[in-house]
């Protein structure tokens, strides 16, 4: 089964942060990728940049209005995701547990293609 | 024994083993729900025609099971390869096991609590979804679709059928929902649960949770009036205590004290109670020990409820005011909280307070029994002359 793991974090600006800060972030990263890696997990992943460059389109009648910001304005953003390989969700929060956590990771099982 | 008792004793005791039994061959446990629940109707038929069988638990298996398979062969194109997966016979062991994983399924962490224990009392103990509704005192319909949310996040997030490696990780989760189901008033039930784990797993918490409801249960008869109200433990009537079922439990708490977890405390603590003839012979000292120790490895707003009122006993009603004045920030809201001020005040002639203290816990109650309780304690008790 396929799980994407949705990394919720304090919204941040990576390009405005201290270099020791953005290595130190991204060396948990790697980190946790090393982990998938030793364990012979098949995974993807992306980091996202700022909620202040997202932008949501909404349904309106029959239009689709194009507004500036995230689709839920919150203190905490989806900063990155990867989706991993699970049999089960006790693997998937077991593999979950070595994600650098900011404020919170969500699981969500991907529907089977 | 009528047909009647015999099927629902079958249902009592067999249930979780005929289901983990059948989910072994559907490895999906809606199918061996529906087949199970066939085999149950089917016993109603068969044992009024030829007589409840010697061993009803195996024939309700097997009849589960066929049932299971004619569905699987209904279902499935390769029906001529299915009876190759017949199992033999299944090993008591394996069938703990299953019935195990089940538990642990059932009580799953990633589920809502409510989802927990209504699945638990569907899955393993068999009860139909409109006595989980009315226990939980939720219309039917709201039940059903309880369970069908959490059954389908079961299967779509996959929720795994297995025993966790980290079983004092998940443990808590599966005893909480026994206690669940027990302070829901199911106490049948909780025992019935408790029992099951205990035998399938007897680590100390398990043992310490099944010897609390016990304890529990065995002075459950004094708690209430005739009329339905409650009487405190002061009041109690001792002699309607069950002292064999009480002297049954206390070799539990012994071995569930080796764990020292927070249902073998409150175990010892029940225990102690249950053990003083009168409520004058309580030892106090013993109780405040166990809650100073409980409110350590389980801080909780009846833990130091508890407490208070063994330091009030210990050390005299000031010392229990002092303490439930302390933890009145955190507790404001908990009825009982008001309810042991207005003893200690009384205890310490500060009549009018008492009886504001009674009003308010009156005001927090959350039956309307409690209530009355409360609210007649507080027009009863004595003004300052």
């Amino acid at each position: 089964m396929k799980y994407m793991l949705l990394l919720h974090e304090p919204d941040t600006d990576w390009t405005a942060v201290g270099q020791e800060e953005l290595d130190k972030a991204l060396a948990e990263h790697a980190e946790f990728v090393q982990y998938l890696a030793a364990r012979g997990r098949p995974f993807s992943g992306e980091a996202l940049r700022p909620s202040c460059t997202a932008t949501t389109l909404r349904p309106k009648g029959d239009d689709i209005i194009v507004t500036d910001g995230p689709f839920v304005e919150l203190k905490e953003h989806i900063g990155g995701f990867y989706v991993i390989e699970a049999d089960t969700l006790d693997e998937a929060i077991e593999v979950a547990k070595h994600v650098p956590i900011g404020s919170g990771v969500e699981i969500r099982p991907i529907w089977d293609a | 024994m009528s047909l009647e008792a015999a099927v629902a004793q079958a249902h009592r005791r067999e249930w979780a083993a005929v289901l983990a039994a059948t989910m072994r061959l559907t490895r999906d446990f809606e199918a061996a729900e529906d087949a199970v629940q066939e085999a149950f109707e089917a016993a109603m038929v068969a044992w009024r025609r030829d007589g409840v069988p010697p061993n009803p638990g195996g024939w309700l298996t097997t009849t589960a099971k066929r049932k299971a398979l004619d569905r699987m062969r209904r279902a499935d194109a390769l029906a001529r390869r299915l009876p190759l997966l017949v199992v033999p016979d299944d090993d008591p062991e394996v069938i703990q096991d299953h019935r195990l994983r089940l538990i642990f399924m059932c009580c799953h962490p990633a589920l809502a609590m409510n989802a927990r224990v209504a699945l638990t009392l569907r899955l393993v103990c068999g009860l139909p979804t409109s006595e989980i509704a009315h226990l939980f005192l939720v219309p039917q319909p709201t039940m059903a679709a309880r369970l069908t949310t959490a059954k389908k996040k079961i299967r779509s997030a996959g929720i795994p059928f297995h025993v966790p490696d980290d079983l004092t990780a998940r443990l808590p989760a599966v005893l909480a929902v026994v206690y669940l189901v027990y302070t829901a008033g199911s106490a049948d039930r909780a025992v019935e649960l408790a029992h099951l784990v205990a035998s399938l797993l007897p680590e100390p918490e398990v043992l310490g949770l099944l010897a609390l409801i016990r304890l529990n249960e065995a002075r459950a008869a004094a708690r209430f009036s005739s009329d339905g109200k409650p009487v405190p433990l002061a009041a109690q009537d001792r002699s309607r205590w069950d002292r064999s079922a009480i002297a049954a439990a206390l070799p539990l708490v012994r071995k569930a004290l080796r764990g020292g977890g927070p249902y073998a405390l409150q175990a010892a603590i029940a225990a102690v109670h249950a053990e003083a003839p009168a409520y004058a012979d309580t030892d106090w000292p013993q109780i405040l020990a166990l809650y100073d120790e409980l409110v350590t490895v389980y801080p909780s707003p009846t833990a130091a409820l508890g407490r208070a009122v063994a330091l009030s006993e210990v050390h005299g009603a000031a010392a229990g005011l002092a303490e439930a004045d302390r933890l009145s920030a955190e507790l404001g809201h908990y009825y009982l909280l008001p309810a042991a001020r207005a003893e200690f005040l009384r205890a310490l002639g500060r009549c009018d307070e008492a009886a504001e203290a009674d009003r308010l816990a009156a005001d927090l109650a959350p039956t309307t029994a409690e209530a009355e309780f409360f609210r007649a304690r507080a027009v009863d008790s004595p003004t300052r002359p």
